[in-house]
């Protein structure tokens, strides 16, 4: 079982380009996800991984063969792949059986009655046993996937690719797909891309997510990593909420802005430093209105919202022009227009190493 | 995602099978290439090289100018009154509950596959000023001595190429009134619109676009057609370009000036469609061509019946009417008597089939020609369009320009390009069917692209990926995925050619030879000798075979083949 290498890979349309010296090691039997809003050339990647583009610059290896190169490009047929996309790309006029067994016809070294009890056994895998006769046109959205999903591990792929598989299914499918694939990858051990926008779907199905910015991976990491640890504004804002504090530097563990003071879990800050804080909406906690100490910070409910299981305030820092988005439990309830204290633990201010880009909003 | 379905994927397909797709585009490149280049080249070349004299002398000269003329009444005329009938009926037949909505279509369709020379046949034994049957009835029921018609003037002609031109402007309207979501007009009423009003400042504006293009289909077919005003117009003493060219070539020939004389026409054509293109291009449709949400029927109260009355009306001069006659004429000894026992003959069949030397000879002909044009341009169609769509060699958009561009050639100035190609080495091509299959491979080569271009749009390029990373090399899932799913479509491409090749008069009045004769060129030839029995057999046997491919095609498809076309 072989990993994939992209090493510096580079793929231009005219001027722009859509994928910028892109490096990323996808190690043996790991499930690797590409996460990135559209645009960001996630799925460029993946389509240069599977051959069907050519790269400008940069290679793509898979164990000791180098597929892709500038001007040389193992052609997708080749790379002993298989892939499953957006639109399941189910072959309307063959039927399920003839779906899933199309990639068996290129195993020479398979006798057909093999083949067909290879397809009866991924049939059986992905719960779609007795369905072989059926025409795509005739499944649901549900069963559609299933096939495709079939279609692709019965070859037994070195590498597979996943192509936003799940953004056509409804919500509850597609909770429910997340497991299936996670379990799936967990019975097969393909080493897998996928790629994927949305970030929930990306922390439950793979062991390391690779979040995608501008063409350049701006950060590879666990799900935990990326999540307590983002290096960039862009990452803490992609993955989970978060609030983002542009402050300057008072001392190697403190920071200020306005009349806001924080103390900081990490200290070695070089004093008159702009800092970016990261603070996730959970580490907020709202206080007694008493409470003082450091890191304890008055303000004002300027708006609060029930969502059934906690309460999402916008609380309005005194002293200074920072709102901050803050998660906490249903009850004590607090009113818009109430005045509140919170206390940030100093752990839960996370300065990022490259914040990147100021956006023109404050908190998120 | 990450790149816009647009972007351009060129040179990733770079592998085994390139020669085939550079081979597809340079046949494309030869076919067009050749004769356009002749043509160009013919009109300035003198004696002693280059020289401007042609022009001159055609813009000198009063009857090449008053032709000219003629030629932008007529076409405008066309135009005009094709939206004035195909916009109503689009609208009624896709908006209102005026019945029999199904079989006006289907009317509109049989208009719109009617060779219009068969028409002008038609409607001289209809209106003619002296033998014409409803001159004949208006006498007899008046006894007025001048006939009620004349359909050798400039307004019968305008009416006869108006009433097989006016399904242009139909498609195009109904195409877009059928995606216009009726929220659109219903937003329009809850804002406090009376239903004109809605009309006028909603579903016009949205229509526009599609009606300007209609009007400028309508008028370029009016532009290149030969039959029609060769037959109305040469008899009432006036030409229009097409038949001015195409008496430039009757003897002694004058190619050089039919030559100078073409490019008019050409850049006529040339810069209407890059109107049209324009015109569609524009936001306002692109705004259309959004998913049709529920589309409202509007009643039409006391007025379903009149609606009716008026498409029937329309009707009965395109398709009633002139079948009928031919169908009498077929059938008579003499067509102009009335239709009695005595009268009743089925000598005209004898004559056309077993009597008249060139017709047996003709059929086969064109049988052979749109057959065998048919099938190599339905190939080379496919090849073309899969090679464009799927963005196969480096310069693909050159090949879509090449395969549309001949619907800026008329068929005459075609003819005329072919004719100074194919008469000289190193391809002497004159004086065989071989001209007449260029002609009609590059004529119909634009409706054929455009049908398999759709096709192959209509099957997602994942399909073939699919197919490729599991193993299949790129002509094995050419055969395995593509080619299952494209087979419709493309059988719809070969219709298409197929009816356009068995009704072509244009290009082939001017490259036939006697050994080389096509059926409209005997239909014409009979017209000469008054043959009307003969004219009107024939006339159905035409009509016979486009029918049955009509059919082919909406079995094939599923759908009519009014919707297939844009």
């Amino acid at each position: 079982m072989p990993g994939v290498s992209l090493r510096a890979l580079t793929k231009r349309y005219g001027d722009t380009a859509a994928v910028e010296r892109l490096s990323l090691d996808v190690r043996p039997g790991e499930l690797v996800a590409l996460l990135g809003p559209s645009g960001c050339g996630k799925t460029t990647t993946l389509r240069l991984v599977a051959g069907f583009l050519q790269p400008e610059a940069g290679e793509i290896w898979v164990g000791d063969r180098r597929l892709s190169a500038p001007g040389a490009v193992t052609p997708p047929e080749r790379r002993r792949m298989a892939m499953i996309f957006q639109s399941y790309a189910l072959w309307p006029h063959m039927t399920v059986a003839q779906n899933v067994g199309y990639g068996l016809r290129f195993q020479r070294a398979l006798a057909r009655a093999e083949r067909a009890k290879r397809v009866a056994e991924m049939l059986r895998v992905v719960q779609l046993a007795g369905y072989e006769g059926r025409y795509p046109g005739e499944l649901s959205g549900g069963q559609q996937q299933r096939v495709a999903v079939a279609r692709a591990l019965v070859v037994e792929p070195e590498i597979l690719l996943l192509d936003e598989p799940l953004s056509n299914l409804d919500a509850n499918l597609r909770e429910e797909m997340r497991v299936e694939i996670r379990r799936l990858h967990e019975a097969f051990g393909i080493t897998t891309l996928y790629v994927t926008h949305d970030q929930a779907e990306a922390m439950v199905i793979s062991d390391r997510i690779a979040v995608i910015q501008g063409g350049r991976v701006a950060q590879v990491g666990t799900a935990d990593e990326l999540f307590d640890t983002p290096r960039s504004r862009f990452v803490a804002e992609f993955i989970g909420k978060t609030n983002l504090v542009d402050a300057v530097a008072v001392a190697p563990d403190t920071v200020e802005r306005g009349g806001l003071r924080l103390r900081v879990g990490a200290a070695g800050l070089a004093p008159g430093a702009r800092v970016t804080l990261s603070i996730r909406p959970h580490l907020i906690a709202p206080v007694a209105v008493t409470e003082t100490g450091s890191n304890v910070l008055g303000g004002t409910v300027r708006r609060a919202s029930f969502l059934g299981d906690a309460m999402d305030y916008e609380i309005e820092i005194a002293a200074s022009d920072v709102v901050l988005r803050v998660t906490a439990p249903p009850a004590p309830r607090l009113r818009a227009g109430e005045a509140v204290r919170v206390r940030i633990e100093p752990d839960a201010c996370l300065p990022l190493v490259d914040p990147g880009a100021a956006p023109s909003s404050e908190a998120t | 995602m990450a790149v816009p379905a647009v972007a351009p994927r060129r040179l990733e397909g770079l592998d085994r099978a390139l020669p085939v797709w550079v081979a597809a585009a340079l046949a494309l490149v030869f076919l067009m290439g050749l004769p356009l280049g002749w043509l160009a080249w013919m009109s300035v070349s003198g004696e002693s090289g280059f020289t401007f004299r042609h022009y001159e002398k055609v813009v000198a000269d009063p009857a090449l100018r008053r032709a000219l003329w003629n030629t932008v009444v007529m076409a405008f005329w066309v135009g005009l009154a094709s939206v004035a009938v195909g916009a109503p009926l689009a609208w009624l037949t896709a908006r209102t509950d005026v019945p029999g909505r199904g079989l006006i279509r289907a009317l509109v369709l049989a208009s719109f596959v009617t060779p219009p020379f068969l028409g002008a046949f038609a409607w001289v034994m209809l209106a003619g000023p002296n033998a014409g049957l409803l001159n004949r009835l208006w006498r007899s029921a008046t006894g007025a001595e001048a006939p009620l018609l004349n359909i050798f003037s400039m307004p019968g002609l305008i009416f006869v190429v108006t009433i097989y031109t006016f399904p242009y402007v139909y498609i195009m309207v109904a195409n877009t009134l059928a995606l216009i979501a009726s929220d659109l007009e219903e937003a329009g009423a809850i804002l406090g619109a009376g239903r004109l009003w809605v009309a006028l400042t909603i579903t016009l504006p949205m229509v526009l676009p599609a009606l300007a293009s209609g009007f400028i289909l309508a008028l370029l077919q009016a532009l290149a057609l030969f039959g029609s005003p060769a037959i109305l117009a040469l008899p009432a003493g006036f030409h229009t370009v097409t038949t001015q060219i195409w008496s430039l070539f009757q003897f002694p020939p004058k190619v050089e000036m039919a030559a100078a004389f073409s490019l008019p026409l050409f850049l006529a054509t040339a810069l209407l469609l890059a109107a049209q293109k324009r015109l569609l291009g524009r936001r306002g449709y692109a705004a259309v061509g959004g998913k049709g949400g529920a589309r409202r029927v509007i009643a039409l109260g006391r007025w379903r019946l009149p609606a009716l009355a008026a498409c029937l009306a329309v009707m009965a001069c395109a398709i009633f009417l002139p079948y009928g006659i031919l169908a009498k004429a077929a059938f008579s000894r003499a067509w102009a008597q009335p239709l009695t026992w005595s009268n009743l003959t089925l000598k005209n069949f004898t004559f056309t089939f077993f009597e008249y030397s060139a017709t047996q000879a003709a059929i086969v002909n064109t049988l052979e020609l749109g057959v065998l044009t048919a099938t190599v341009g339905a190939g080379l169609v496919a090849l073309l369009a899969y090679v464009t769509s799927r963005r196969l060699v480096i310069g693909h958009q050159v090949i879509a320009f090449f395969a549309l561009a001949p619907v800026v050639i008329p068929g005459v100035v075609l003819a005329v390009a072919l004719f100074i190609a194919y008469t000289r080495p190193p391809f002497l091509l004159y004086g065989t069917l071989w001209i007449l299959f260029i002609a009609y491979l590059t004529k119909e080569m634009p409706v054929g692209y455009a049908q398999a271009d759709a096709t192959f749009r209509g099957i997602p390029t994942e399909l073939e990926d699919a197919g490729r990373i599991l193993g299949a090399g790129r002509f094995r899932v050419l055969r395995d995925v593509t080619a299952p799913l494209a087979r419709s479509g493309i059988i719809a491409a070969w219709c298409f050619v197929f009816i356009g090749v068995i009704r072509e008069l244009s290009a082939s009045i001017i490259l036939f030879t006697p050994s080389t004769k096509v059926m409209s060129v005997v239909l014409f030839d009979l017209k000469e000798e008054g043959q009307f029995g003969a004219i009107a057999v024939l006339g159905l046997v035409m009509l016979a075979l486009t029918f049955a491919t009509v059919a082919l095609v909406q079995a094939v498809l599923g759908r009519d083949v009014l919707g297939a076309r844009d």
